[in-house]
């Protein structure tokens, strides 16, 4: 872990549930769901608006753990530094509040997420089945990237 | 005093809505671009998504490791290499595997090759959109010579399928290199002509000087990515930062441009045509010696636990790879983000104030409904029911 990203996950230390290193170099932060806002807030003080942006959302369906989680991709682009905010929630019920206000390139990967895995950012009003998926698939209330959709 | 007795409440919308898309000669993506216009002012637009999507992330799930490496390849077609370099170097990372040298540099040369006719195939369409064919037909000719560069190095113009798992498919000899050369010296000198054409010309001035300008703050906060926030002043290019493959030992300069419009993101696709060319010739001047395709019997069949997040510079910005691994033949979990995704859904403020006109320079094409303008809604409030009628006949209506 370099130096830059050693002082983030320490100015962040007050979220880290855990962190450790991703293939090849991502430093990967595990947080609480409910506190993603106020990481993000925390983010934009420390580093400031101009040094990083969002590029990746990604899901991935847990069935086995009965959870989901979401990653979120950072480039820090001003220090060569890839962060990863990562979360758990339960498969029942997939809620993450909505970084959209804070971050508006959250957009694509939030409508991305919900219409394919079925996590529920809270607060983006945008949110929309068919984003990607087809209406026939949709219609039945399947989401494709879950293990069990059958699709 | 007699009360006027209301029976019709005439509903006049303030905008219209036009669709652009998502099937139009133009139009190079099945995508419909909603437009709210006022008079010749946009003030907003919806992007409806949704119609060429294959599934290709659960098709990857699906298949093993090894085959995925075809479907990655069919994401797109323009940049099939940098696809599937992303993705082979996602595997190489979980499996620990360094391609030697002599590869590193061949998929750096592929991916530049591929850059070079990308880059020149959109500067084409731009000059198509701002109505100057005759550019178009001339840059998209020399375009063919690139291709064919590409074709020389990896057997195909189109879809390469040049990467391997530690590695590339096949290597190059003297007389290839020789006439890869040749090739991108005639193109270097063409290059040069098209940009003096932008530069000069007054119809490609007139048409994308200030058309979506985007500032510095708002490229990075909607997570704009490529050309597009290099065009804004952003000096961010994942081959400067993540120096994969030999980008660590081949020279070249992250092109920028302060301004932001559609010119500003012309200026700095012509400034990488010419990093991209360089890069060529340096490559097959110090290529490594060695043998860059791997055994393909060699490698493992089972892939061990893990993760991992492999980004590449594509011709349109930063595309990001995300394999995951429980152990087994198949992965479990893989996330393409590509450029397009960020730089298309998060880009519709950059419409807003611009003139109808405008908007296909910036987006890339545009068709008018007519059939959606020019109407109003009339609500029979005795009846109850509601009806259109165009705006033209309003004049006349008597109920």
């Amino acid at each position: 872990m370099t130096a830059t990203a050693q002082s983030l996950v320490d100015s962040l230390k007050e979220y880290v549930i855990k962190s450790y290193t991703m293939k090849p170099n991502r430093v990967v932060v595990e947080v609480e769901a409910s506190k993603i806002r106020d990481i993000f807030v925390k983010l934009v003080e420390v580093l400031g608006k101009g040094s990083f942006y969002l590029a990746t959302i990604e899901g991935t369906d847990l069935p086995e753990k009965n959870l989901i989680r979401i990653d979120y991709f950072i480039n820090l682009f001003k220090h060569d530094t890839y962060l990863v905010l990562r979360a758990y929630m339960p498969r029942e019920n997939p809620v993450i509040p909505s970084v959209i206000d804070l971050i508006p390139g959250a957009l694509a990967g939030e409508l991305e997420t919900y219409d394919l895995l079925g996590i529920i950012f809270e607060g983006n009003t945008h949110l929309r089945r068919s984003f990607f998926v087809p209406e026939d698939v949709s219609s039945k209330g399947i989401y494709p990237l879950r293990k069990d959709s059958g699709v | 005093m007699k009360l006027v007795e209301v029976t019709h409440l005439i509903e006049i919308p303030l905008t219209v809505e036009i669709p652009v898309g998502p099937q139009h000669p133009a139009l190079h993506e099945p995508l419909l671009l909603k437009l709210h216009a006022d008079g010749e002012r946009v003030v907003k637009v919806d992007v409806i998504t949704g119609y060429n999507h294959r599934g290709i992330e659960k098709l990857a799930e699906k298949n093993s490791f090894y085959r995925d490496i075809f479907i990655v390849g069919r994401v797109c077609g323009i940049c099939n290499a940098v696809h599937a370099n992303c993705y082979v170097r996602a595997l190489e990372y979980i499996l620990d595997v360094d391609p030697p040298p002599r590869a590193k540099y061949l998929r750096v040369l592929a991916m530049e090759l591929e850059r070079i006719h990308s880059h020149m195939l959109i500067l084409a369409v731009n000059a198509e959109l701002a109505g100057y064919e005759t550019l178009f037909m001339y840059l998209m000719k020399d375009r063919e010579y690139v291709m064919k560069a590409k074709e020389i190095l990896t057997g195909q113009r189109v879809l390469a399928d040049y990467m391997m798992v530690g590695g590339v498919r096949r290597d190059v000899d003297e007389v290839k290199k020789s006439r890869i050369l040749d090739i991108v010296r005639r193109v270097e000198e063409r290059v040069r002509y098209y940009h003096n054409v932008f530069r000069e010309d007054a119809t490609i001035n007139k048409r994308l000087r200030d058309a979506g300008r985007i500032k510095q703050v708002d490229a990075l906060a909607n997570s704009l990515v490529g050309p597009v926030v290099r065009g804004s002043g952003v000096k961010t290019d994942a081959r400067a930062h993540d120096k994969y493959d030999a980008y660590n030992e081949i020279p070249f300069n992250v092109i920028t441009e302060d301004y932001g419009d559609s010119y500003a993101r012309a200026m700095v696709r012509f400034g990488e045509l010419y990093e991209s060319i360089n890069m060529v010739n340096y490559i097959l001047t110090h290529l490594p010696q060695g043998n860059p395709v791997p055994d393909e019997r060699r490698l493992p069949r089972r892939f061990p636990e893990g993760e991992s997040y492999a980004i590449v510079e594509a011709p349109r910005g930063e595309l990001t790879y995300y394999v995951s691994s429980s152990g087994g033949d198949k992965p479990y979990r893989v996330k393409i983000r590509t450029p397009s995704l960020n730089n298309i859904v998060n880009s519709t403020f950059a419409y807003i104030d611009q003139m109808i006109a405008d908007v296909p320079i910036i987006l890339g094409s545009f068709d008018p409904c007519i059939s959606c303008m020019e109407r109003a809604v009339i609500t029979d409030l005795r009846r109850g029911v509601k009806y259109q009628i165009p705006l033209k006949v309003l004049g006349g209506v008597k109920k």
